[in-house]
């Protein structure tokens, strides 16, 4: 967990990943996380993430199928890795500790 | 769906940056990606803001984690790659030692002489250069014109010259006059020595031509009377280890003075065309000229020009300032040229030394080339040649992912390092032959080639050139092939490819032909001129000058006379001295060595008047005898007897010029010379004073017997004990002066030395030409017959006999031996019959020397070729068609 660090943005797109499951490439992660942040993203800040995440160990990849609306040119799915997973687990975990611990706030709709 | 979204694409700049800077391996997901949306972005906007959109974005994709690495992921690769070349190179250079051997002996030959003789062509070029204002340095000659022609080209002008363009011509900013002083014999302590290389100079000398001075004043020690500034090894030679400044030298004879050493300069080097080892104060000489006579045309003058002066411009200005001095009622032009062109331009006469030849700088630059092409074919034809070996090779690399760029680098690179080793051994041939070059050419070009940073950059840039000329087509050729017909095996080698070493060998051949039969052209003609018959006789004839008139120890002229007189007499006495003359120009001088009388003449009664050049000699009584001349009719003069003063003995050429062939009325006629008359008494037959190259000069012998170059007829059967008198005798009569006795015969030799040493220049790289050429054929030879080994096989066994065989083989290269004649035969007949006409007499051309050449060339392509072919046809055909 110290060596990988993921950043709060890195976060969201792995998560965003393993939402979309078999359709997780960097459009569709791109809008899927639009639509959630309710902001326009650039699709060089994804694709930094991906690449980084892949280099980390998070993400694998490989070509998917080509589209015409793409120019012919193939996409590449990304998928989440076992070690993935679990370091979403742990940090859930640990924000999930970290709300317990507390103090209750003033007006909260939870 | 909208028309917009159909036809509407993204900025064409930006998918450009994408897949310029993306790394390769993201590009087709982004460019996909970045297209998807660019078409999402289509539905909600203008299509205008959608390429904004996507220009946006791709800026804000270059980003370090996308972006290439900047070539580490490359350079890696192709180091891997260039490893590999070089391991693949040198295992095939190191197994065909051959053909290794000859494309780098032929190339490290061709390299060393080319650059060999570069180097000499630029040491040629060099001449008068290394003065710090060289650009702004001109002489001032003499041009004569009769009726607007150009009659006469004198390099020297007058003392007055000089001046007057100083002081009228604005664009001169200083000038300096000089002249060559005769032979002088000089006396230091106990020492006599004869000084050939004095000069007078003003103190403006060495201000155009900066010298480094050593020792003394370099603004006064030119400027005052009887002051002499010696070079450096002539100051040791003299004085040793003495200091020289303040010592006096005594000029004997021909001069009369005594100077004081004032100064001390570097040595002169020989790339000048003024050397000198003594330069003597012109103040010193005023009594002897006269420096304010217009005519006296004996000097040299030099003028520094402003810069950006130029000096055609400046002719026609500078001859109207003389002409207000003297009217040369327009028969007189001034030129004004560069220093630096003279030693390889010039075409005056009485320059002060032999120059260069431009002809043959250009012959020389010719041959080296033709050397290196020579020795770049070999290699282009071996290279081509031996494809198929390497053709599987080529295949292979193409199935497995090469293109065909890495192709070309990879036979580039072996083409580099066969030229690189060439190199490495050319630079160890041009160190150690360089003292032998050096002496073929007679100069000391340079000393050392290893730590001459010029010849190394020239190397190092041949090597490269050499490398893509000859490197070039090859690897085109290699890098062509097609894999799948490669390694089908249904490989052949091209036709263009067999005809493109056809034609190579034949212009190696056509070049090696022009060479050799130029070399032989050339010796033939030189020896033609040191053979020919001269019109006099030059065997065992010996030369003394003796002093001239001194009146510090002579009282009188007339005792001057009868010592000379009675030391003639002495010589006479001995049986071993059969001849005994006197003249004024000695036989076998350079051409300008002689007077020249440019005005009218006319034999009273049998000619008309006419204008030419005359050339005027001055003998005494025993110099028909002396030399062996015969007079064709009339009578020889005599000195002795007071009717002869107005007598003169003319030549052949000299009636001929004026159409008269029957010598016997010219006799006792009037000869009209300008405002002379003398009285022709007889008529001598032609001989030729100078080299061949110029024809006879129209010559009148004036009768004089106090002139000082004595001719010495020495008996075959005792000459040496005549020498041994004669010395004896010139020591008792003149114990100051030293005994330097010259043979006439060495003065005509050294008149042909140029000619001589070009020829043996052209000889030597001719030699090196054709062993090259040889080299590389033999390398095709060998490899045709080992290729054709099998057909030789089949042939056979089917009845073929050897002697066919090598018919078969040698036919193919005789050929193309043939065609290489045809081209280079006319250009040797234009060419030569050109470089022939230089010479006034001539041989005719020698058709039957280029049958020797190509007969030559013949049988050493027949000893290459016929040696391979041998071994090829003796092949036992069970062995060779054993695998079929």
């Amino acid at each position: 967990m110290k060596k990988n660090r993921l950043g709060e943005f890195q976060e969201l797109i792995l998560m965003t990943v393993v939402v979309l499951q078999g359709d997780a490439y960097g459009n569709e992660i791109q809008r899927n996380l639009e639509e959630r942040l309710k902001e326009r993203l650039s699709m060089g800040a994804i694709q930094t993430a991906l690449k980084r995440m892949e280099d980390k160990g998070f993400l694998t990849s490989q070509w998917g199928a080509p589209t015409k609306k793409r120019g012919g040119k193939r996409k590449r799915i990304y998928t989440a890795t076992t070690y993935a997973h679990q370091v979403l687990r742990e940090m859930r975990d640990i924000r999930a500790q970290l709300w317990l611990a507390m103090p209750k706030l003033g007006t909260s709709n939870a | 769906m909208n028309k917009h979204i159909n036809d509407a694409k993204p900025p064409g700049w930006a998918l450009k940056l994408i897949r310029t800077f993306l790394r390769h391996e993201y590009v087709e997901e982004v460019e996909g990606d970045m297209e998807e949306r660019f078409r999402d972005d289509l539905e909600i906007y203008s299509s205008r803001k959608a390429r904004l959109i996507f220009a946006w974005q791709t800026i804000r994709l270059m980003r370090s984690a996308l972006l290439k690495k900047p070539g580490r992921h490359i350079r890696l690769n192709q180091y891997g790659m260039f490893k590999n070349h070089l391991k693949i190179s040198t295992r095939y250079l190191a197994k065909n030692k051959r053909f290794t051997f000859i494309n780098v002996l032929g190339l490290a030959i061709g390299l060393a002489s080319f650059l060999l003789i570069n180097e000499y062509i630029r040491f040629e070029k060099s001449y008068d250069n290394f003065f710090t204002d060289a650009d702004q340095l001109y002489r001032v000659s003499y041009l004569r014109l009769d009726n607007g022609e150009i009659k006469v080209k004198d390099a020297y002008s007058s003392y007055s010259v000089g001046e007057a363009l100083n002081d009228e011509l604005p664009e001169v900013l200083r000038h300096t006059v000089t002249k060559g002083l005769r032979p002088t014999v000089l006396k230091y302590g106990q020492k006599t020595f004869t000084e050939n290389n004095a000069v007078s100079a003003d103190s403006n000398f060495l201000h155009l031509f900066d010298y480094k001075v050593l020792k003394g004043n370099p603004r006064t020690m030119l400027s005052g009377p009887a002051s002499v500034v010696l070079t450096e090894s002539r100051a040791s030679t003299i004085f040793g280890e003495e200091d020289p400044i303040g010592k006096v030298i005594d000029a004997i004879t021909p001069y009369n003075f005594s100077y004081q050493v004032t100064g001390v300069i570097e040595d002169i080097p020989v790339n000048t065309h003024y050397r000198f080892d003594m330069l003597v104060s012109d103040k010193t000489l005023k009594d002897e000229d006269d420096y304010q006579n217009w005519s006296y045309n004996n000097y040299m003058v030099y003028l520094k020009l402003k810069k950006g002066a130029v000096a055609g411009e400046l002719n026609g200005k500078a001859t109207a300032i003389i002409e207000k001095y003297k009217e040369y009622h327009g028969n007189v032009r001034l030129d004004i040229h560069p220093v630096k062109d003279i030693y390889l331009h010039s075409d005056f006469s009485y320059e002060p030394q032999p120059l260069g030849s431009k002809q043959s700088v250009d012959f020389l630059m010719i041959i080296s080339v033709f050397i290196l092409v020579i020795a770049w074919v070999n290699y282009i034809n071996l290279s081509t040649a031996r494809s198929v070996e390497r053709a599987r090779e080529v295949g292979m690399r193409k199935v497995l992912g090469a293109v065909r760029k890495q192709l070309v680098a990879q036979f580039l690179l072996e083409t580099l390092l066969v030229n690189f080793l060439g190199a490495l051994i050319a630079l160890s041939i041009a160190e150690l032959f360089l003292p032998s070059f050096n002496q073929l050419v007679e100069k000391q070009i340079i000393g050392h080639v290893w730590n001459h940073p010029p010849f190394l950059i020239r190397l190092t840039i041949f090597w490269l050139l050499g490398s893509i000329a000859s490197g070039f087509y090859p690897a085109l050729i290699l890098s062509g092939f097609h894999p799948i017909a490669i390694l089908k095996g249904k490989f052949k080698t091209s036709g263009s490819g067999a005809t493109l070493r056809k034609g190579l060998v034949i212009v190696q051949f056509a070049a090696s032909l022009i060479l050799i039969a130029t070399t032989f052209i050339i010796y033939q003609q030189v020896n033609y001129m040191q053979g020919r018959d001269l019109g006099i006789s030059i065997d065992k004839v010996i030369s003394v000058q003796v002093p001239a008139f001194n009146s510090n120890t002579d009282q009188a002229i007339d005792t001057y006379h009868k010592r000379i007189k009675s030391f003639k007499a002495s010589l006479n006495t001995h049986s071993a001295i059969i001849g005994l003359g006197a003249t004024s120009n000695l036989p076998g001088g350079i051409s300008d060595d002689i007077n020249v009388w440019n005005t009218t003449y006319q034999i009273a009664g049998h000619s008309e008047k006419q204008r030419g050049a005359t050339f005027v000699q001055m003998n005494d009584n025993g110099f028909l005898k002396a030399m062996d001349l015969q007079l064709r009719a009339g009578r020889n003069f005599n000195t002795e007897s007071a009717s002869d003063s107005n007598a003169v003995l003319v030549n052949e050429a000299f009636l001929k010029r004026s159409d008269i062939y029957d010598y016997t009325q010219a006799v006792n006629s009037k000869l009209l010379l300008g405002g002379n008359q003398f009285n022709i008494v007889g008529v001598v037959n032609d001989f030729n004073r100078t080299s061949l190259k110029q024809g006879i000069e129209p010559t009148m012998y004036l009768p004089r017997s106090h002139v000082r170059n004595l001719v010495i007829k020495l008996n075959d059967a005792n000459y040496l004990a005549g020498i041994e008198h004669l010395k004896q005798k010139w020591s008792s009569f003149f114990p100051d002066l030293p005994f330097e006795p010259v043979f006439i015969d060495d003065r005509f030799l050294a008149l042909y030395k140029q000619d001589r040493q070009f020829g043996n220049i052209f000889s030597v790289f001719s030699i090196l030409a054709i062993s090259i050429a040889i080299l590389g054929l033999y390398g095709l030879a060998s490899f045709y017959s080992m290729q054709r080994s099998k057909e030789v096989g089949v042939r056979k066994v089917l009845g073929a006999s050897k002697l066919q065989i090598s018919y078969l083989f040698c036919k193919n290269f005789f050929q193309l031996i043939g065609l290489s004649a045809i081209i280079g035969l006319p250009i040797v007949y234009f060419s030569m019959d050109r470089w022939l006409n230089n010479y006034a007499y001539r041989i005719d051309f020698p058709w039957w020397l280029l049958v020797i050449s190509l007969l030559i060339i013949l049988l050493f392509a027949f000893f290459a070729i016929g040696y391979q072919t041998q071994k090829v046809a003796s092949l036992d055909p069970a062995k060779t068609l054993k695998y079929e």
